[in-house]
């Protein structure tokens, strides 16, 4: 590790990591914001709280997106980099988690939930999310995996009082400590046979020779096995459905949105940086000879291929038998994990792109989805099952509409941007020769359709059996509503803006050296 | 002698029973247990290839690990005890609210 010689440098650290350190002040900050708001503004604690977690979002959105660019030195201390397609999926988590927290606001008043340490705990779910996907470090990788992990635990238990969301964050914990514990065993076998946990380096080692020795090939499945625990990929999706179901909506929104993205574009940057690394511009590997480790692709594609292909099927077809909306939202989930696996196998610019863009619309109309679930899951006699949600379309026009615009985007129909990114993936998979995949995904993509739809039958083409009363709604989810919904229609219309910064971003993946 | 060779296996073994305890017990606690089992697993194998490489990087790595594995401990308690408040046990096949 030392052969580098880390210089610390504090200005190197706030153009590389600046975000991260807003996020950090932000939270600590809120600590005291909350104590006295407690003694003394009781009443407005959540609109203070939930509206200052925004601004500290968009602050750090803000300097991700307006630092100068080109960044001259994207390392800092071979910790954290800074490359462009580490700022694309930071701004993705920066997105969501803004959006969870103007909806957040609305969503604990109406179940009396106010509590400060909930946005604290989301700053900091934020504040891991990005540290993860920034870091170029083993280590790194799993102490912001954990920070993550533990501040979504708390908020998946928030409903102290509902036994359904203790028990799933329970079984998030025990599942998601053991996917970590392996996680780590395989980063303990790799300091042990290469001396380096640092991806660059650990790249240039291995393909120095020694990258198909059996305890190299267990230590990277290891590290694999716990990253897919992170991504829900079937059969590492097990805890997913019982937390998505029990958690709070507007987190579980965050949980399917924010924390895929971080584990899916560390995913990416852990495989295109060292165990596959992708061919600078020219063609010409720059520093080493990485055609030597294409050689590990042989043994992560197969496996790769059959966790997509489970995760596609078994997503789509159990959300299928699901009574319960949100559980069959968490389903749907877990299946669009796997068109996102398909970009990555295709392991080419355009399957990177895709998975990009399809993080971004996903998180779009995932988020969008949760925001009307709770809305219309008012506190008593909300809609919660299939059966509740008939004849919702005439009688709360816009809520309805709204939710409809989101389940034809999750079903990937045109012209959303849900259809877009399913576009791309397939795309990207069929160049590369995967067309018995791709053609098995659109056909699993499809029973999808008929579940989306049920929920948009349901709605309108049906009589009401019991009466619905939804929430009030708050201005902040109004506002978050609205982004959503303008989001999938327009980049479902112009996606090419998005398509180019996308592709723009994985490209830099080559130049995290 | 006890070489490295020694040391890789008996963190292997441990976190190997670690690994099966977490799969086949079903009690809560246990498995918090399991889990510890495994971190320190890895602990004893960090330590152990940092003094065979002469590395203190591996040992450095220890430390982080204990802070996290202590952080996760509080956590788990707690959701734990938020649980038990509504079942009244720590016997996971009665943790069945949600399946399917």
């Amino acid at each position: 590790m030392s052969e580098v010689g880390f210089v610390f440098s504090l200005s190197q650290l706030w153009h590389v990591a600046g975000g991260q350190v807003i996020l950090i002040l932000a939270g600590l900050a809120l600590i005291f914001v909350d104590i006295w708001l407690s003694a003394r503004h009781k009443s407005s604690e959540g609109t203070i709280m939930g509206w200052f977690t925004v601004f500290a979002l968009m602050a750090t959105l803000g300097h991700l997106v307006f630092r100068e660019w080109p960044l001259h030195d994207i390392v800092f201390m071979g910790v954290f980099s800074a490359e462009k397609f580490s700022v694309f999926v930071s701004c993705i988590v920066l997105m969501s988690g803004i959006l969870a927290a103007l909806m957040s606001i609305g969503y604990l008043r109406n179940n009396s939930l106010v509590r400060g340490e909930y946005f604290i705990l989301l700053i900091f779910a934020v504040y891991g999310t990005i540290a993860l996907v920034q870091s170029v470090d083993l280590l790194m990788m799993f102490i912001a995996l954990e920070v993550m992990s533990l501040a979504v635990y708390i908020l998946a238990a928030f409903l102290k009082g509902d036994q359904k969301s203790q028990e799933g964050a329970l079984k998030y914990f025990l599942l998601g400590s053991f996917g970590s514990a392996f996680f780590l065993f395989g980063l303990a076998l790799l300091f042990g046979l290469t001396g380096t946990v640092n991806l660059t380096i650990l790249a240039k080692t291995l393909s120095a020779g020694i990258f198909e020795q059996p305890g190299v090939l267990v230590a990277l499945g290891m590290i694999m096995a716990g990253l897919f625990f992170k991504m829900a990929l079937v059969p590492f999706h097990m805890w997913t459905p019982d937390v998505y179901e029990g958690s709070p909506a507007v987190i579980t929104g965050f949980m399917a949105t924010a924390v895929k993205a971080g584990a899916f574009g560390v995913f990416v940057k852990l495989l295109f940086v060292t165990f596959t690394p992708i061919l600078s511009l020219s063609g010409q590997p720059e520093f080493f000879t990485t055609v030597n480790l294409a050689a590990l692709g042989a043994y992560w594609k197969p496996v790769l291929w059959w966790l997509a292909l489970l995760t596609m099927f078994f997503g789509n077809l159990i959300a299928v038998s699901q009574e319960n909306v949100k559980r069959m939202l968490a389903y749907s989930s877990v299946a669009h994990a796997g068109y996102m696996a398909l970009g990555i196998l295709a392991a080419n610019a355009e399957g990177r792109m895709g998975v990009l863009f399809y993080l971004f619309s996903y998180t779009l109309m995932n988020l969008g989805a949760f925001g009307v679930l709770y809305i219309l899951d008012g506190k008593e006699r909300g809609a919660q099952t299939l059966e509740d949600y008939r004849g919702l379309g005439f009688k709360y026009p816009t809520l309805s509409f709204l939710m409809s615009l989101f389940l034809v985007a999750m079903a990937g129909l045109p012209p959303t941007a849900g259809f877009i990114g399913k576009f791309y993936v397939f795309s990207a998979a069929i160049k590369e020769g995967y067309l018995l995949l791709a053609a098995l995904g659109v056909l699993t993509s499809v029973i999808g359709a008929y579940y989306y739809l049920r929920v948009i039958y349901m709605m309108y083409m049906k009589d009401a059996v019991r009466e619905i009363v939804p929430g009030p709604v708050a201005a902040p989810t109004v506002i978050a509503l609205i982004i959503t919904a303008l989001g999938v229609i327009y980049f479902g219309i112009l996606p090419e803006g998005l398509a180019r910064i996308a592709s723009i971003a994985q490209q830099s993946l080559a130049f995290v050296f | 002698m006890v070489t490295l060779t020694h040391y890789v296996a008996l963190s292997s073994i441990l976190f190997g029973l670690g690994a099966i305890g977490f799969l086949t017990r079903r009690n809560a606690m246990i498995l918090f247990m399991s889990v510890e089992l495994m971190l320190n697993a890895v602990n004893l194998m960090l330590v152990a290839f940092s003094e065979f490489r002469a590395d203190m990087a591996g040992q450095i790595m220890v430390i982080f690990i204990y802070a996290v594995a202590a952080a996760e401990v509080a956590v788990g308690l707690a959701i734990l005890i938020g649980l038990f408040r509504h079942v009244r046990s720590i016997d996971i096949n009665k943790f069945n609210l949600l399946k399917w």
